[in-house]
């Protein structure tokens, strides 16, 4: 990945580590209310937000670690310039079915702020706030995949795309 | 363009999109988009966003980065160590010694841990290293791991049931418990033949030093935190305390206080969980992300309900259809991950079990059962990449020792057909906590 991106994604990354923190603080709070018979209205919505939220983020931040999966079934077997090739063809549909997503996104996001849409539940929060960690997330994630792109069109090196690995297998 | 060829082009891009190495949750959404342009003049951007976004901020789903978050900071634990120097001295007098630390290590560890790969990376961090040093037979100390590992899958919390049970809006709470009876018996026939093969094999396994019971005692100490922890999750759930999302929260406090316990919760072991814990959920929403946009698309393709109606008119048994689905999934578990397996197929099988008038718990976790399999055959295999970096043998090797434990797998799925009340006994007898 280039140089001058990476913070973008460490920043998403920490971000979505926020997020997910956040997440896990308010189902104990709605835990500890739930025991004192106080109710925390919105609760379950509140964290499906901050999911989302930590998944929207935390898409970038994995792709420049290697996380995502892929079948390396046929890249396994090319070497040299058929290999860089196949990366290419799979950077290039990739990359385009990352901005077609990030431009539903951002125009969902667009759209749900436009008709003022709320959530159907008790927290009746306008859906465009929390959607807009889905629409950042989505185009910082389309650009990790047109980054590598162009680094691997210009040469740079194939390796740090981890095929069919979690990420407890790197170690 | 008619209907028939419209299908061939729809199968056609799945297949190339996934096999030339598109990364999985964009190949589904690639081919979901092709089905929603060739099937339906429906504006296919809009749905798409509106059934991810209601998917991956949907409530039920927030079980699972909290399990793969738990799972990541117990590896940083020294349960590793524990669990091996607490198990040992107590299976040491079985035929197979120290082998069935492998085994019942992944069982215990298995209940706390909701993947196979972190099962089998925590458990032989510590068992590998000392079954070598100790003389064991390489072959047995690596099949039993890989084998023992995919309880890990099996045996509650399982992601793979959360992500099943999200995408066929069973009860989450149910499948687990569902899963824990199998898990034990599937435990019960390793050991078995761990100890059959010892028997045969007496020359191949070393002596081990008796241990008097108070020294055994005094080192299982060490396995009392994790039982706590088993407790806490699956206790919570099966009384109906908790359900499943708040069983991984208290999981994930549970983990730290042992972390900080143990004194090696610092900032930077936090650190690394956390961010372990961001990238494989968000690896493994993007898959999820991708099949709920396929789901839609397929809806459209009518391609669920043909199967569906096809087979019914084929007036198979249902034990004829669940053999045709078991072979269908070991094959595909040669080519994807069983996550992948399960939300790329499950739109098209869940109409046709309900159908055949299947039990959707029973067949969540015969389905478990199956893509587990997956993760110990060759060409792809989680638990062989996570043997192969531990051990440093070839993938080929690794995959011939664990056949033993594979071919074990598959009677245990016929035992699953055969005896039905192994997988529905618990959760017809527990008690749920209300949803909320």
């Amino acid at each position: 990945m280039s140089r001058w991106l990476r913070p973008l994604y460490d920043l998403c990354g920490v971000l979505a580590a926020v997020a997910l923190v956040a997440m896990l603080l308010v189902i104990l709070a709605q835990i500890l209310t739930r025991w004192a018979g106080i109710t925390f209205p919105g609760a379950t919505d509140y964290a499906g937000y901050l999911m989302a939220a930590s998944f929207f983020f935390g898409l970038s931040h994995a792709f420049a670690h290697g996380a995502h999966i892929r079948v390396g079934l046929l890249l396994a077997r090319l070497t040299g310039g058929a290999r860089r090739l196949a990366e290419l063809w799979c950077l290039a549909v990739g990359g385009g079915l990352a901005w077609y997503f990030a431009y539903y996104a951002v125009r969902g996001t667009y759209v749900s702020w436009l008709i003022g849409d709320i959530s159907q539940g008790q927290d009746a929060t306008p859906l465009w706030i929390p959607q807009l960690a889905m629409a950042a997330g989505t185009v910082v994630f389309a650009l990790a995949l047109t980054d590598r792109l162009l680094v691997v069109l210009f040469g740079g090196p194939l390796d740090q795309q981890a095929t069919d690995r979690l990420d407890l297998a790197d170690r | 363009m008619n209907e028939t060829l419209a299908t061939v082009v729809f199968l056609l891009a799945l297949v190339v999109l996934l096999g030339t190495g598109v990364w999985v949750g964009l190949a589904l959404l690639g081919v979901a988009l092709v089905g929603m342009e060739l099937f339906t003049s429906r504006p296919a951007g809009d749905a798409m966003i509106t059934t991810i976004w209601t998917s991956s901020s949907s409530w039920a789903l927030t079980a699972l980065p909290l399990f793969v978050w738990m799972g990541e900071i117990l590896f940083r634990t020294r349960l590793s160590e524990d669990m091996f120097n607490g198990l040992a001295p107590w299976l040491a007098r079985l035929p197979g010694r120290l082998l069935h630390t492998n085994i019942v290590g992944c069982t215990i560890f298995a209940a706390v841990s909701g993947s196979s790969a972190a099962t089998v990376s925590t458990i032989g961090k510590m068992s590998i290293p000392e079954l070598r040093r100790r003389g064991y037979p390489e072959h047995m100390a690596i099949g039993t791991l890989a084998g023992a590992g995919t309880l890990g899958l099996m045996i509650p919390p399982s992601l793979i049931m959360i992500v099943y049970g999200v995408t066929t809006n069973e009860s989450i709470a149910k499948l687990f418990m569902a899963g824990v009876v199998p898990g034990l018996v599937l435990a019960t026939l390793f050991m078995g033949y761990v100890a059959v093969w010892a028997w045969l094999h007496p020359d191949a396994i070393p002596p081990e030093p008796a241990v008097p019971l108070r020294e055994r005692l005094r080192r299982s100490r060490g396995l009392l935190p994790v039982l706590g922890l088993i407790l806490a999750v699956l206790g919570s759930i099966y009384f109906g305390f908790a359900t499943a999302t708040e069983a991984a929260s208290f999981g994930v406090v549970g983990s730290l206080l042992i972390a900080w316990w143990q004194g090696v919760l610092d900032r930077e072991t936090f650190t690394a969980s956390l961010m372990g814990a961001v990238r494989t959920s968000a690896m493994i929403a993007l898959i999820l992300m991708g099949a709920a946009f396929l789901a839609l698309a397929m809806g459209f393709t009518g391609l669920p309900r043909a199967l569906a109606s096809w087979i019914a008119s084929l007036n198979l048994s249902p034990i004829a259809l669940i053999a045709a689905l078991t072979l269908f999934y070991i094959v595909l578990g040669c080519f994807l991950d069983g996550i992948s397996a399960v939300v790329l197929t499950i739109s098209v099988v869940d109409p046709m079990i309900r159908a055949a008038g299947i039990d959707p718990i029973w067949f969540g976790v015969f389905i478990v059962v199956v893509v587990e399999t997956a993760q110990i055959t060759p060409p792809i295999g989680f638990n062989l990449f996570v043997l192969q970096g531990m051990t440093g043998h070839e993938i080929d090797y690794i995959a011939r020792v664990s056949l033993p434990f594979f071919l074990l797998m598959v009677v245990m799925v016929v035992l699953l057909v055969a005896f039905p009340e192994l997988a529905l006994w618990l959760p017809e007898t527990m008690r749920e906590a209300p949803a909320g």
